[in-house]
């Protein structure tokens, strides 16, 4: 699904769509949400009704991974990498962890 | 307030606002320890009724301090927080109302903070583990000396939270206490103790508050209360400030600046934990271990007058031509809601405004300039006029360019500062590369032995020639026994840890303080626009992004300021971002904010585990709980990373820095929750059940029969309390399920502490009166208030004639100040001046580490300082001070300073061979002072430094080796009352 078809989608789901519009988090700008609608969009088939939370919480990993740096299980990133293969984020911030400053300032 | 540079700022910018506390030990006789009668009046010379307890800033020093090795257990934990408690008691004395106020569940606004703190804390933890176990591991093998480890769980600091089972047993333990203490000690007796503990929402100091400001609201509150509230964090300051009630004081212990910590290896102090080299304590003499040792190693208290501090604002604030009647009650809550931009914890602070660069004043300053525009208040009553808001912030927002770049230079100044310190540090460390020697050998000025004349210069000439040759040869030769005895292998240890040192300093010399990286560069233009980009990841010109965050940011300045004045307006609001924004964003910002939503509700216990805990502190949830923060198929688990960003925001340290956590998604953590919810065990209902205030009393105290024929006749519905019998305090009483009743035992629940066999307590729930919805608390001074006498020197003091100032030092303007009598002075001339008899102008220099750097004069010059005592004599008029003799001091020159110590060699000698010298100051009791100083070291008197009286003096006022003791003093002079 490239992100000509998510528009595609949308046009033809409006309902579906405007669901999904309300997970958008208050502090998400445009970027960062559009990312992440096109996460959810892509990866809905594969999640039940009952499962939404599930898919919502994988799709929020993998925007904190990409958009506020945070890390979690390499298992679990290597899953939601996956799950956005193909996803285009121009321009992605970088971070340095708390684990790699500190590591940093004891190496000096 | 997560700002610890505001009570810095505060107490240098108004220092009268604290006074130390003066604290009564308790003594011991043949080994039986006899408390304290608090009963007696406050040594303090002020009485309070009532004194508060924010207990979270008593738990943590209690459970994990800084300053001195942890405790070993959770008992020794909740003994430290009851003799802490105790100490407090001591030294505030309550007469009415002891309230002991617990972190509860905390409104959602505070809940990131929470979040960051712990996920920091937890982290720091584990690192603090390991660093100690390698170190220690390396010292081992190099064959050092550590104490053996204590075998004992790493306490995790995470577990004061409300729902933990910690916190549980925490509220247990202090109902025996309170129980104990109502029951045995005669000062509590009288004393109406409230314990809120964690499982009654609310953080501690503002439960603390909603009591004052419901019972203040209610006829039958005292308006003359005297309210002390205990507890370390500078919003206390402003919350104190919101109430208006006129005497209001805070309690908190004396922050002192590079108080050395123990090694938590080895327990020695002098070296961090890092440099720790494993050795075993050298004794360097009988009692060395005072040696450099602070006198007073037990933390001490101070209080902070608030109604000082309403004098200091009110000469600040006071504005005269305003086109509307200045009222200084509003004026003050303006000035605390602008220290909000400064910084609190549920905001981050404008990037423009800076405590240290003297935001505060700045701010003040753009209050007064524009209020005559404005044409009113910022605030009323907690509630927020944002037209004047917005007038405030653009007036900053025009300075922001200059502050930014102002900030720079500073900083490039600071570092160049520094650099070329550590050189000139350095460079006086070398010391000169070559030193003339033997005849040659420099000379010090002024020696009493004269250099011989110089002979045979040539041969000395080629002597140091050639010497320092030599001394080479010698460090060579040194350095090769030392390297092949360290191949025999029988000190490696030594020479590794030199190997390990040498290159370490060596990082230290070119360790010029990195620059930590800044991509935003506030100093240059365009640096709105990286501000945006990096903390944002947003385009400039997204405008509506940009509301969004300047509109988040108006509610929450309306959220504070009304949390602080009229209690939590909504549980679940917050702000959802890491930045804020800049004041110059701040545009139409009128209609940004209405209302908020109504009848939200707090987080139950364990809920807000699950949102501020990382799932490192999982183990104090029940197991399915925690599984959600692990499991890869939780629901939730994009709340729990396992690591996260920190933007060190231009700051140089981790802790500094901004914690980029993602924020909880409540509609997800409640659904998550409810699958869970079955899974939980009664014990655990029970903890995650909301609690209610407990309130105890004695048997002595009115309301104690009260309260016994409720549970006697086992009334079942709430009761109000008759204010007759209870101060004039209001409130119902629910009984209590679990109560503490009178002649029934209570068990101990510490084991090294006896059971109560009969106590004499009787506790019973209280809610705080209840007021209609929509009720708007008024921030007044209540009608009947007294406003306290002024301590601030006035104005216009010298223009009244009225003679010499003196300033007030503690509570009671009339203190009765301390002196000596005639004989008195005989006795402390007397032992300072033993053993002076003899010896050379140095003989008198008193031992090396006695002086604070830099205090210190010697002798020579600094015995004969003068320090009068002198007070104004009310009958003879202010104008004519009255003078008691000037003895001799070694110690304690404040300022030291002025250049008379070459001079009067001769005459310094003759006097300081006597031991009973005096000198009597006869004719100069004249104004000529050059200032006040106030030597806390000592009594707390005021000492005036008169150096310039003191030189003329000098001719006049040999009475030493005549005459023992000084002259009859003229009658005139010597009149003591």
């Amino acid at each position: 699904m490239s992100s000509a078809d998510v528009e595609d989608f949308i046009q033809q789901n409006r309902g579906e769509a405007e669901r999904v519009e309300t997970f958008r988090g208050y502090w998400e700008s445009w970027k960062h949400w559009e990312a992440r609608r096109e996460f959810i969009l892509r990866n809905m088939s594969d999640f039940e009704n009952g499962q939404m939370d599930h898919l919502l919480s994988l799709s929020m990993v993998w925007a904190n991974n990409v958009f506020l740096g945070c890390r979690y299980s390499s298992d679990l990133l290597e899953k939601v990498k996956a799950m956005a293969e193909g996803i285009a984020v121009e321009d992605a911030p970088v971070f340095k962890t708390r684990d790699e400053i500190i590591k940093n300032q004891q190496g000096r | 307030m997560g700002v610890p540079a505001f009570f810095r700022w505060l107490s240098r910018k108004y220092p009268s606002i604290i006074v130390h506390c003066v604290e009564e030990k308790g003594r011991e006789c043949n080994g039986v320890r006899i408390p304290v009668d608090t009963t007696k009046p406050n040594p303090n010379e002020v009485e309070f009724d009532n004194l508060y307890l924010d207990m979270n800033g008593i738990i943590h020093p209690c459970t994990h301090p800084e300053d001195k090795p942890a405790p070993k257990n959770e008992d020794e934990m909740m003994v430290a927080i009851f003799e802490y408690i105790d100490r407090l008691f001591n030294i505030v004395r309550p007469r009415r109302v002891l309230y002991m106020a617990i972190d509860g569940v905390a409104p959602r606004a505070k809940m990131n903070q929470q979040r960051s703190r712990r996920f920091r804390a937890s982290k720091e933890g584990v690192e603090l583990t390991d660093e100690k176990h390698r170190i220690r591991e390396e010292i081992i093998q190099r064959g050092g000396y550590l104490p053996p480890e204590e075998i004992k769980e790493r306490f995790d600091s995470n577990c004061i939270t409300p729902g933990t089972e910690f916190m549980d047993n925490l509220a247990h333990c202090l109902r025996y206490y309170v129980a104990e203490r109502l029951s045995n000690d005669p000062g509590w007796k009288n004393v109406v103790v409230f314990l809120s503990d964690a499982s009654v929402p609310g953080e501690g100091e503002h439960k603390i508050m909603d009591f004052i400001r419901r019972q203040r609201a209610q006829p039958n509150h005292d308006p003359n209360t005297h309210h002390c509230l205990c507890g370390a964090d500078a919003d206390l300051i402003m919350l104190g400030l919101a109430t208006h009630e006129p005497n209001f004081t805070i309690i908190r212990e004396e922050f002192k600046p590079n108080k050395p910590r123990p090694c938590s290896l080895c327990g020695q102090t002098g070296h961090e934990m890092k440099d720790c080299q494993g050795v075993a304590r050298e004794k360097q003499g009988q009692h060395d271990e005072f040696a450099d040792t602070m006198p007073v190693s037990e933390q001490e208290f101070i209080f902070i007058r608030l109604c000082v501090l309403r004098e200091y604002l009110e000469r600040e604030l006071t504005m005269a031509s305003l086109p509307f009647a200045f009222d200084f009650e509003r004026s003050v809550d303006d000035w605390v809601f602008m220290c909000f931009f400064v910084g609190n914890d549920f905001l981050p602070h404008l990037p423009s405004l800076e405590i240290r660069e003297g935001a505060i004043d700045r701010l003040v300053n753009i209050y007064k300039d524009v209020v005559h525009k404005t044409g009113g208040y910022l605030t009323q009553n907690g509630y927020v006029n944002l037209e004047r808001v917005e007038m405030i912030m653009q007036a900053v927002g025009v300075a922001e360019d200059n502050i930014f770049k102002k900030r720079k230079e500073d900083e490039e100044n600071f570092r160049r500062r520094n650099k070329e310190k550590r050189k000139r540090m350095k460079a006086e460390q070398q010391g000169p590369s070559y030193l003339t020697t033997g005849q040659f050998a420099p000379q010090a000025l002024g020696r009493r032995d004269v250099p011989e004349p110089i002979q045979n210069p040539r041969y000395q000439a080629y002597d140091m020639r050639m010497n320092p040759r030599e001394q080479n040869n010698k460090n060579a030769a040194q350095s090769l026994k030392a390297m092949m005895r360290n191949e025999g292998g029988t000190s490696s240890g030594s020479s590794e840890s030199q190997d390990r040192r040498a290159p370490k300093r060596k990082a230290e010399d070119s360790d010029s303080d990195p620059e930590p990286e800044d991509n935003v560069r506030l100093w240059e233009e365009g640096w709105k626009q990286r501000y945006y980009k990096n903390k944002f990841d947003v385009d400039v010109t997204d405008s509506d992004f940009r509301k969004k965050v300047v509109q988040s940011y108006v509610e929450g300045l309306c959220w504070v300021l009304r949390y602080y004045y009229q209690g939590c307006a909504s549980w679940k609001w917050y702000f959802p971002f890491h930045y804020a924004p800049f004041a110059s964003d701040f545009k139409d910002i009128k209609g940004m904010f209405t209302e908020f939503e109504k009848d939200t509700k707090p987080f139950k216990p364990l809920e807000q585990l699950m949102s501020v805990f990382p799932a490192a502190s999982g183990n104090f949830l029940p197991t399915t709980w925690r599984d959600l923060m692990v499991s890869p198929e939780s629901s939730i688990i994009d709340f729990y990373p396992d690591d996260f960003a920190i933007d060190l925001n231009g700051k140089k340290y981790a802790w500094q820095g901004v914690a980029l956590l993602p924020f909880v998604d409540e509609r997800r953590l409640r659904a998550a929750l409810a699958e869970v919810y079955p899974d939980l065990t009664p014990e655990e209902v029970r903890r995650n059940s909301l609690g209610s205030d407990v309130l105890f009393v004695g048997k002595s105290h009115l309301l104690f029969d009260f309260i016994h024929e409720l549970y006697r006749e086992e009334c079942n519905k709430g009761t109000a309390v008759p204010p007759e019998l209870c101060f004039g305090i209001q409130g119902l009483l629910n009984l209590d399920e679990s109560p503490v009743l009178p002649d029934k035992p209570v068990k101990s629940p510490i084991p090294t502490l006896r059971d109560i066999s009969q106590s004499t307590a009787v506790s019973i729930k209280f809610k705080d009166p209840e007021y209609a919805d929509g009720h708007v608390f008024k921030a007044v001074l209540l009608s009947g208030a007294k406003i306290p006498t002024k301590v601030l020197k006035p104005g216009d003091w010298e223009r009244g004639n009225r003679g010499q100032w003196r300033p007030q030092l503690g509570f009671n303007p009339n203190r009765q100040q301390a002196h000596l009598d005639q004989s008195g002075f005989r006795a402390l001339g007397h032992s300072l001046n033993r053993n002076q008899h003899s010896g050379g102008q140095y003989s008198n220099t008193p031992p090396p580490g006695n002086y604070h750097q830099g205090s210190y004069r010697p002798q020579h010059s600094g015995g004969h300082r003068g320090f009068q005592h002198s007070r104004p004599n009310p009958q003879l008029g202010a104008s004519q001070p009255f003078q008691q003799p000037q003895f001799p001091r070694q110690q304690q020159y404040g300022g030291g300073g002025d250049g008379d110590g070459g001079g009067g060699h001769g005459w310094n000698r003759v006097v300081q061979s006597q031991p009973l010298a005096y000198q009597q100051n006869r004719d100069h009791g004249g104004p000529r002072q050059d200032g006040y100083q106030q030597q806390y070291e000592y009594r707390r008197d005021d000492w005036q430094d008169r150096r310039g009286d003191r030189r003329g003096n000098r001719g006049q006022q040999g009475y030493g080796s005549s005459r023992s003791y000084p002259p009859p003093p003229p009658s005139r002079r010597y009149n003591w009352n």
